[in-house]
């Protein structure tokens, strides 16, 4: 009986370190998403749990950072962006953590940027992160190929125009892996629920939403048997969404590496 | 009365042009200052189909200054006008856009 009583309070306490009700989440923050002219647009790239502004994660130098312009039916262009980037420090509610930031010229059309961070190690769960992530931007109201696969190993594909969302729409998209459809695909989706103040490289002590209970925090959703998922937007802001663990056998360095796909939208106030 | 629904129906359409967005099939164009003494503009339409061939037309007070069209990216570079001057994007009527040059940047 005092065994069980042990190996139960054990449990619990395990659970209470091991279940944090938040997901680490890459973000490629801008303040808009659809742009009415063009011109210099910030870009910040950080690490961090957003729905709570928490624990903000060391970035190291990503992979790859590009962005694919396409306007019209013009051929897409691709652009090396990895060079533009600067290291900064970015400071959440609880800690700072390495992040990155640059800025960018859009002219017209869609900006598809791209990210393949370094894999992150996270010491609680004993495995490697690797969340390849997808913001889209327009600028002016001209879509280019918003909706096609870059061809990124684990990528999110819009299957509604990102940046033209409404607060109430759904959003949809599909998940890939290697450009096939991932079946049932586990995927959370967090708030931007603090707004990141770009001067300060902080996120600002407000929130926007306070969450009822801890599931609300991160709420979860799996695609169908296609990859495609299906989400309604309750509020106005940046929503993230991260298709996890999409190749269950990857390794990095010896270690289990989950290869995760996230994708950012905007949606918008009707008003 | 059935003329003056007609007219009612031709004002509504008329505005409905002239609003612009919201339209199927919206013509769009945009200016930018490249710097350097010219100015890019890249033109199209709201559901992604090409602008390529659409004539342009840079314009001051006095009338013409110079004439183009979309080249096949949709794009039209010309010398800027020392002088006050419009941009009109002519894809014919109610596909029409003017950019006045006091609002190119770069």
């Amino acid at each position: 009986m005092k065994k069980a009583v042990v190996a139960a309070a054990g449990f619990l306490m395990a659970l209470a370190f091991s279940v944090p009700a938040m997901a680490h989440f890459q973000t490629i923050y801008t303040p808009e998403a659809a742009l009415v002219k063009g011109g210099k647009i910030p870009l910040a790239l950080v690490f961090t749990h957003p729905f709570e502004a928490g624990h903000t994660m060391d970035m190291g130098k990503p992979e790859q950072f590009f962005v694919i312009c396409t306007r019209g039916e013009n051929k897409p262009k691709k652009m090396d962006l990895l060079g533009t980037l600067k290291p900064i420090t970015w400071t959440s509610l609880t800690n700072s953590g390495a992040a990155w930031e640059t800025t960018y010229s859009a002219r017209g059309g869609d900006h598809i940027f791209c990210l393949i961070p370094e894999p992150y190690w996270e010491e609680g769960d004993g495995f490697y992160i690797k969340q390849n992530t997808k913001v889209i931007i327009n600028v002016g109201g001209e879509p280019g190929a918003w909706m096609e696969p870059v061809g990124l190993p684990t990528e999110i594909v819009p299957l509604a125009k990102p940046y033209d969302r409404w607060t109430g729409n759904v959003f949809q998209g599909q998940v890939l892996f290697n450009g096939k459809p991932v079946a049932g695909a586990e995927i959370e989706i967090e708030y931007m629920n603090h707004k990141p103040l770009l001067d300060k490289k902080a996120f600002a002590k407000a929130a926007a939403a306070e969450a009822p209970q801890d599931a609300f925090v991160l709420q979860t959703i799996f695609a169908d048997v296609n990859g495609v998922f299906t989400f309604g937007i309750p509020k106005a802001g940046w929503w993230g969404f991260a298709a996890l663990d999409l190749d269950p056998d990857y390794t990095f360095k010896g270690k289990k590496c989950s290869r995760d796909a996230v994708i950012w939208i905007k949606a918008v106030d009707m008003k | 009365m059935f003329n003056r629904s007609m007219l009612v129906f031709a004002v509504l359409i008329i505005g409905l042009a002239l609003a612009g967005p919201a339209l199927a099939h919206t013509p769009l164009c945009s200016c930018y200052d490249n710097g350097d003494g010219t100015v890019t503009c890249e033109g199209g339409f709201s559901d992604g189909s090409s602008a390529s061939g659409v004539q342009m037309r840079v314009e001051d007070s006095s009338g013409v200054l110079i004439k183009g069209k979309m080249d096949e990216d949709s794009e039209f570079t010309f010398d800027k006008p020392s002088s006050a001057y419009k941009v009109v994007f002519d894809a014919g009527e109610g596909h029409v856009v003017e950019v006045d040059g006091k609002e190119i940047t770069e």
